[in-house]
């Protein structure tokens, strides 16, 4: 359980599985990518001349957005299915705050955002509020993804399996309002991915338990206090693989 | 033959169309209509031996635009004998009869011809207030149309208005607005040709093809016929290659605009409505609004007044915001605000850390602090 004791009241833990990791790098490159390509797509800047018969701007960078919204799409349904299949961190319980601890936990996470309390409800993996944020971010993930296929499976060509979608294009309130829902969310999401990056670095430094490194290593190192005073009764081997 | 053959070959004579003119125009309605080719000898036989079915013309919240569009064609065509085929009993525009004379007409059709006639309704139907907001001889539009389309054999939406509400159900919609689908509940064989107005070509081939078959083309699950509603504007553009090559009109009347551009970045709805507008085009073929250097509005779409303006947009604006204001103004208002917000807390957070330093540790080795301060 103990893997190594920089300090003595210190524990080694395995919070990020490798699966964890992966999506997490694939949807936070995949966003970028489509963030770029959408905002050309929304906005079309450098006008091309020539033969229009021999320019495919457009049609190149709508041919990256759609690739990578398959990478986006397939790491979003894996990060959902791991929900299931991942360690206790990575379950679907640490993102709604479906129990009355984390729930509870919920204001006093809040009041530390707002310098009502010095430090912040020991959690080893999402915080009560972190989760509940990712589960509106994933939310938005599934919209993007309902929105982006409503728009491309009107115009999927003849015998492909994307046209199936098209009857998410009422869902959305028509093709019009679901380009707009589109756009808007990605905003969303650029919003989101400044607070992300700043409130991990911020935690990192608080709880000094390298939050930040541990999306790329996958361990956090926790103040064996912190496991009980969160509530976390035990950490077995399954919990703390490696 | 028959002496409606007779009467049909008679009446093309009369009007100066030959024969030839007259296949032309069924292989085009087959045509449109994407049947194969062989079927025009049928639609043809259709055509010239068809029983006269009645039909009735109703207007309701309208502009009577798509009355105007259909009677304003440019010079007299085939399609007009087509129509002539029809017996009009009643349409409130263009009928000689008048005040109870012409109630009478349709009182007759509707009492004499139950199940059997065929309605075209343009415009929406008012329900606040009782309906007042529309009466017809002192009948409220709503009564008329169920009692009329009620009794139709098939009904027509003709137009935005009476496909989907259209201008008059735009928001707030003060006289409670509805299409001809929600006022008449469990209408039958309802047929919706949106388009601000209809086109005449796509009303000719409809009425061609009842004429023919005796039952609607397939409808898409807006009640569209889908030979004209089945395919996106933006698909069959001519002007998609400057759109997939990166060549957009920046500014009404620049070098783009000239040339030919896309009109994407004009506001051109053609990649969210679906219409056939750049295979049959209007004026008898003559242009479209892409094709003569407007973007397309969206007239053909449910609620277009609401979701496809500001019309030289191609995004609505943000909610509860005034016009001048764009999802992006917003979005890029929104992040920096959000960056500017935590930059702050980051601020306050290091200030407030950094005070705290000089306190004295607390008396418990076990306190938190001690081991957070030991573990940076």
């Amino acid at each position: 359980m103990i893997q190594d004791q920089p300090l003595a009241e210190t524990v080694r833990v395995y919070v990020w599985e490798w699966p964890v990791r992966v999506c997490h790098w694939l949807i936070a490159g995949s966003i970028a990518v489509m963030a770029v390509t959408g905002l050309y797509i929304a906005n079309p800047g450098p006008i091309t001349t020539g033969l229009a018969s021999q320019r495919s701007l457009m049609g190149l960078v709508k041919l990256i957005h759609y690739s990578t919204a398959i990478v986006f799409g397939i790491a979003v349904i894996s990060r959902i299915w791991w929900m299931f299949a991942g360690n206790n961190y990575a379950r679907w319980d640490k993102f709604v705050p479906a129990s009355t601890k984390r729930w509870k936990a919920l204001g006093p996470t809040l009041g530390y955002y707002l310098f009502r309390l010095r430090k912040p409800p020991g959690f080893v993996g999402h915080n009560p509020l972190a989760g509940l944020a990712y589960t509106i971010v994933f939310a938005v993930y599934l919209i993007m993804l309902g929105t982006g296929l409503a728009m491309y499976s009107v115009s999927a060509h003849v015998g492909s399996p994307l046209r199936w979608f098209t009857f998410l294009v009422p869902w959305f309130g028509g093709l019009s309002t679901a380009r707009w829902l589109h756009h808007g969310f990605m905003w969303m999401l650029i919003g989101f991915a400044v607070h992300h990056v700043y409130s991990a670095v911020l935690m990192s430094q608080v709880e000094a338990n390298a939050t930040v490194e541990s999306i790329f290593s996958g361990y956090k190192f926790v103040p064996r206090e912190d496991l009980v005073y969160s509530g976390y009764r035990f950490i077995d081997r399954k919990d703390t693989r490696g | 033959m028959s002496d409606r053959e007779n009467w049909f070959i008679d009446e093309l004579e009369r009007r100066g169309v030959s024969r030839r003119e007259f296949l032309g125009f069924c292989t085009v309605m087959t045509s449109a209509l994407a049947l194969p080719a062989a079927l025009s000898a049928r639609v043809a036989k259709a055509i010239q031996g068809a029983e006269k079915p009645v039909l009735v013309w109703l207007e309701f919240q309208d502009c009577c635009g798509n009355t105007e569009s259909f009677l304003r064609a440019a010079r007299p065509t085939v399609a007009d004998i087509v129509l002539d085929t029809l017996s009009v009993d009643y349409h409130e525009t263009i009928m000689a009869a008048a005040g109870t004379q012409a109630e009478e007409a349709l009182r007759t059709v509707v009492g004499d011809k139950k199940g059997q006639y065929l309605v075209v309704v343009e415009g929406s139907i008012p329900t606040f207030e009782s309906g007042a907001y529309c009466t017809i001889g002192g009948r409220a539009a709503i009564d008329i149309a169920r009692e009329v389309c009620g009794g139709a054999a098939a009904t027509i939406a003709m137009g935005t208005c009476a496909a989907y509400g259209g201008l008059p159900a735009a928001a707030p919609n003060p006289t409670g607005a509805l299409s001809v689908r929600d006022a008449v509940p469990g209408i039958k064989n309802l047929v919706n040709l949106p388009a601000c107005p209809a086109n005449a070509e796509n009303i000719t081939a409809l009425l061609v093809h009842y004429l023919t078959f005796k039952y609607w083309p397939p409808l898409d699950e807006f009640g569209r016929p889908l030979f004209a509603y089945g395919q996106l504007i933006h698909d069959n553009c001519e002007r998609r290659a400057h759109y997939d090559a990166g060549q957009y009109v920046e500014a009404w009347g620049d070098e783009g605009h000239r040339t030919g551009y896309c009109l994407y970045k004009m506001g051109c709805k053609g990649p969210v409505t679906f219409q056939n507008c750049p295979r049959v085009r209007w004026n008898e073929g003559t242009n479209w609004p892409i094709g003569c250097g407007h973007p397309c509005v969206g007239c053909a779409e449910p609620d277009f007044w609401d979701k496809m303006t500001p019309f030289y947009n191609h995004l609505q604006g943000p909610p509860f915001l005034g016009p001048g204001y764009t999802v992006d103004r917003v979005g890029v208002a929104a992040t920096a605000g959000i960056a500017a917000a935590f930059a702050t807390h980051g601020l306050i957070s290091y200030i407030k850390r950094s005070r705290e330093k000089p306190e004295p540790a607390p008396a418990t080795p076990q306190s938190t602090d001690a081991k957070k301060g030991d573990a940076v």
